[in-house]
């Protein structure tokens, strides 16, 4: 959890976290090589422990009880030694893992439903400012609350991405685990596939490919000459990955040698037409976190367990189209408890819809948490 | 690719082109030969042949090409490997086995282009790239197109520099990457060199004959000069990750692409000029002037896309195994910050 939150929250949160963790344990979702993965935990104090390995669930879900963490992490990666640093773990392999975030999206509703809370007092803003009102505080964080479009993009790039890795990568939909995030993305898992030996290197030439980055004039068959360009299409042909793609989006094909040659003469040339093409290719492309993907040794958000930046689980969707996080994510206890709302929001979650004064509330533990968690609350005892 | 159906066997210009292969090994142990008949004044040619191998790519830094008849060539590749071990000079070692691996490069390609026979194709690429390398690879339907799995693929194609070889600008479809002849031969290049690096190495020769012992000597002499390697001091305030890659610079071995952009970006963080910067690279077993020059300007910002490269995170290098913290590095997140810390706390 990033925001400051007080003692009465952390409390709050700690013993809703834990009463899940010790009530509903079987939704954690243990990854296979459990004993080679390295586990890792963010506590209510914002301190970070790591390098912690566990035989099996049992022992997870026992540590789980017992701190109550924020956050729960596991590695990627598969260790030989995985208690050792990083220097002396001994990788063996990684899961192939892609991360969606609602910020990459750059979404134009985005000011409609973010707040900025200040770090310092908790203070809650509906716009930017560069120093908070009431303490002065320059360290400002920026929250949101997802709306349904948000939510309907989130799933049309992630349904993206999974025709990359399915149509492109030949990976069977059966080996493609996707996971909302618990706040705000969604997390695609590909464990234990024939990817797992990858470097980094080899996983970055991956993202290129489906982030849309570094595509070459020649490869769709404009080559360079002395007197500015010629077409020659290449061997392998225009009806596969990338090529497809852009001949699609020309309306070209393996024949069309005079059309492509107008549309790159009237982009201005070859100079010209490898930005047009490179602009027209990060369009196509899907946006991941390039940094999850390539991190081999990256301590990621654990399925089945919460996240601390809004109370919702991270949860596995069987059906991406039907998949309603907002229902399927929200596992906490439906208790009601009072809480001081510093903002005006509605709230879809569990079902339900409420009308969240900035004042205090009563509201089931389930949306009090996660108002806490997004920095726009406070508990009241 | 199964092996179950290629009823074909390797012919003797095969084996004279591809000594590496178990079938070669076979043939020196069914002719019974023994290390010591290289003291036999009739093996002369052999031993002038293999010398002339290496004044080739040593010296002349050339491919050989000639192509001797199968018996000369596969005694050849087998005392030119003893006469390298006898030599005992890192770079030689490493300079032969890159050229040796080109060399294959070169005979392969002509093989699977020329090649009338489908089961002969077909035999070339299951001897040399599934038994050496693990590689599935397969002919597509007109032959001059083979498909081999997108991992198979980037485990190779991530270690070359040049934007081609980037999967995007490849035919990908449902698992599988589609290339040519020739650049699923240069695919395999490394691999090759360092199957023969690795020949050397675990070669156990109990007693070098003394024919093959004065060869060496002399060639050790002669090639003494191309080996001696310009030492890059090393400042004791360069972090760690830096300090590792020259030293690795220093003893001749073949940086990653991402350590050379590494090191290179620090050094022109740091304020070295494209001149300098190039002679750090010298000792690489691939290095070309003009290539690490335009490189290094390119990641200047003064070629290419104009884009200035920053030296890559510490979290970058850590997940690229480049990353050799010591406890000097703590709470540092760029190399370049290293020297910055130190000098803050004098």
């Amino acid at each position: 959890m990033s925001l400051k939150t007080s003692s009465e929250n952390s409390s709050f949160l700690k013993g809703l976290f834990r009463e899940y963790y010790f009530k509903d344990s079987n939704s954690l979702v243990t990854p296979s090589m459990i004993e080679k993965r390295e586990f890792g935990y963010m506590s209510f104090d914002s301190i970070m422990v790591r390098h912690l390995s566990f035989r099996n669930k049992r022992e997870l879900i026992a540590r789980l009880v017992q701190e109550s963490p924020s956050d729960v992490y596991c590695s990627n990666g598969y260790y030989k030694f995985p208690t050792n640093s990083v220097q002396s773990k001994e990788w063996e392999g990684a899961d192939l893992i892609f991360d969606i975030d609602l910020k990459d999206l750059n979404m134009p509703c985005s000011s409609e439903h973010s707040f900025y809370v200040c770090d310092q007092c908790g203070a809650c803003n509906v716009s930017f400012l560069n120093a908070c009102t009431v303490c002065l505080g320059r360290k400002i964080s920026r929250t949101t609350i997802p709306c349904r479009k948000c939510l309907i993009s989130l799933k049309k790039e992630t349904q993206r991405l999974i025709e990359f890795l399915h149509g492109d990568l030949g990976i069977a939909d059966g080996s493609i685990e996707i996971f909302f995030s618990g706040n705000a993305g969604y997390h695609i898992h590909v464990p234990d596939s024939e990817f797992k030996t990858l470097d980094s290197r080899a996983r970055s030439d991956l993202v290129d490919y489906i982030c849309g980055n570094g595509i070459m004039n020649e490869s769709i068959g404009v080559r360079k000459s002395k007197n500015g360009f010629y077409i020659k299409f290449p061997k392998s042909g225009m009806v596969f990955g990338w090529r497809r793609r852009v001949a699609s989006e020309f309306g070209i094909n393996q024949s069309s040698i005079s059309k492509l040659k107008r549309i790159v003469e009237s982009s201005g040339g070859y100079g010209q037409f490898k930005e047009d093409l490179s602009t027209k290719a990060k369009l196509i492309g899907v946006r991941i976190d390039p940094h999850v993907t390539t991190d081999i040794h990256r301590i990621f958000r654990m399925p089945g367990t919460i996240n601390g930046k809004s109370s919702l689980l991270k949860v596995k969707s069987t059906n991406l189209e039907t998949f309603n996080p907002l229902d399927s994510a929200c596992v906490l206890d439906d208790r009601q408890v009072y809480i001081r709302s510093k903002v005006n929001l509605k709230l879809y979650l569990h079902e339900n819809y409420f009308r969240i004064k900035n004042s205090i509330e009563r509201l089931p533990a389930y949306a009090a948490a996660y108002m806490i968690c997004k920095g726009l609350a406070d508990f009241i005892k | 690719m199964n092996s179950i159906g290629l009823a074909i066997k390797l012919g003797p210009t095969d084996l004279a082109k591809y000594p590496f292969l178990e079938e070669a090994s076979e043939y020196i142990r069914e002719t019974r030969f023994a290390i010591e008949e290289l003291d036999r004044p009739e093996m002369d040619h052999i031993l002038r042949r293999s010398v002339d191998i290496l004044e080739t790519e040593i010296s002349a830094g050339k491919v050989y090409t000639n192509l001797d008849k199968y018996e000369i060539e596969i005694l050849s590749f087998l005392v030119t490997l003893i006469m390298i071990k006898s030599i005992d000079l890192e770079p030689v070692t490493k300079k032969h086995s890159l050229l040796e691996a080109m060399r294959t490069e070169k005979f392969l390609t002509e093989d699977l282009f020329k090649e009338k026979s489908l089961q002969k194709k077909k035999l070339l690429l299951h001897k040399i790239f599934q038994e050496l390398f693990e590689i599935d690879i397969h002919f597509d339907l007109d032959l001059t197109i083979f498909r081999l799995s997108v991992p198979d693929y980037l485990m190779r194609a991530s270690k070359m520099n040049e934007q081609e070889w980037k999967l995007i600008n490849r035919s990908v479809h449902s698992g599988y990457v589609y290339i040519d002849t020739d650049e699923a031969v240069r695919l395999i290049r490394s691999e090759l060199s360092n199957l023969i690096y690795d020949r050397i190495k675990t070669m156990k020769i109990p007693v070098v004959p003394e024919r093959v012992k004065i060869c060496a000597e002399e060639l050790r002499k002669k090639f003494s000069i191309y080996c001696t390697y310009r030492k890059h001091h090393i400042v004791s305030d360069y972090p760690p990750c830096i300090k590792h890659a020259i030293e690795m610079m220093n003893t001749g071995e073949n940086l990653p692409h991402s350590a050379r952009v590494m090191l290179a970006t620090y050094m022109l963080t740091i304020g070295k000029n494209t001149d300098e910067i190039v002679t750090m690279f010298q000792n690489s077993p691939d290095y070309n002037e003009k290539v690490t020059r335009y490189q290094i300007e390119h990641l200047a910002g003064n070629k290419g896309s104009r884009i200035k490269y920053s030296v890559p995170s510490c979290k970058r290098l850590l997940s690229e195994d480049l990353c050799f913290a010591t406890v000097d590095c703590e709470n540092i997140l760029n190399p370049i910050q290293f020297g910055r810390k130190k000098a803050n706390t004098q």
